[in-house]
């Protein structure tokens, strides 16, 4: 996947950020500041799950969002404005994971030159299958002291 | 005021529906093109429909070009509400008949003001 990004209609600063943090303020906390870039090393996401939506045709590639399953119900219970205590269906919980992979991807989409379709979003706990050598781009995110990862991967 | 709340992500249609109920309309749903066309041939009227793109079985542009077929249908305000954000997609859709578009990630205001230019939500005087 040639996936260059246009950095230019952002001045500069990394478009991938500018758009998870759009995303997380305005349909998941509803204001802006609880999502910033990860200080130092990532640790290894223990009981991870993952969300992500492929780009077919011209370029190929796949965007992936992957959390602990801890924080991913925090997620959910955000973008579904449920208490914080509130049991979260497994339905719900991928289904709003699910949806945040996919306007991440879409709007990641729109970035890359002569874009595909974008697919359905996917959720497993089982991380899905990427060449290492295929890693485009990994931006770790922390979000409200959590783990957020997000990939652009190049599908072979 | 009724409005079509189509997506495939129940997420996505519980938010939208919020934001709709909260601006006074009473609302139905589909999780896709196809269901919300039979809603349509119910004979249940709507005022506005509010189109996610992707979608299992049809996606919103099809349901778009559908409802444009239909003069009865007419009287539907589409606005699509969607991940798909390149000029073309946008110019596709509004070609083929849609009135509105909504680029998902979108703040309850965005909705209102989107709303407020199509004239289904009245917009409030400064006092």
């Amino acid at each position: 996947m040639s996936m260059q990004v246009d950095t230019t209609a952002f001045a500069g600063t990394d478009p991938v950020y500018v758009i998870a943090e759009e995303v997380f303020s305005s349909m998941i906390d509803g204001e802006p500041g609880f999502l910033r870039h990860w200080d130092g090393d990532p640790p290894p996401i223990v009981d991870a799950m993952h969300a992500w939506v492929d780009v077919h045709g011209a370029t190929n590639g796949r965007v992936l969002l992957s959390t602990e399953r801890s924080t991913a119900d925090d997620l959910a219970r955000a973008l579904l404005q449920m208490g914080p205590t509130e049991p979260v269906s497994d339905e719900d919980f991928a289904d709003a994971l699910g949806e945040v992979a996919n306007i991440v991807g879409g709007n990641v989409k729109a970035l890359v030159p002569d874009p595909g379709v974008l697919t359905l979003p996917q959720v497993t706990h089982e991380r899905p299958h990427t060449d290492p050598e295929a890693l485009i781009y990994e931006l770790p995110l922390d979000w409200r002291g959590s783990l957020v990862v997000i990939g652009l991967w190049r599908l072979l | 005021m009724r409005a079509l709340v189509i997506d495939d992500s129940r997420t996505m249609r519980r938010i939208i529906v919020g934001v709709l109920t909260a601006l006074g309309f009473e609302t139905v749903e589909a999780a896709d093109g196809r269901q919300a066309l039979d809603v349509l041939e119910q004979g249940i009227e709507v005022d506005l429909a509010c189109i996610d793109w992707n979608m299992p079985v049809m996606n919103g542009l099809e349901f778009v070009v559908a409802v444009r077929e239909r003069k009865d249908w007419r009287g539907v305000t589409l606005m699509m509400v969607t991940t798909e954000s390149e000029h073309g997609q946008i110019v596709r859709a509004l070609a083929a008949g849609a009135h509105e578009y909504m680029i998902k990630p979108f703040t309850p205001d965005a909705v209102k003001e989107k709303l407020q230019l199509l004239g289904l939500v009245e917009i409030e005087e400064l006092v």
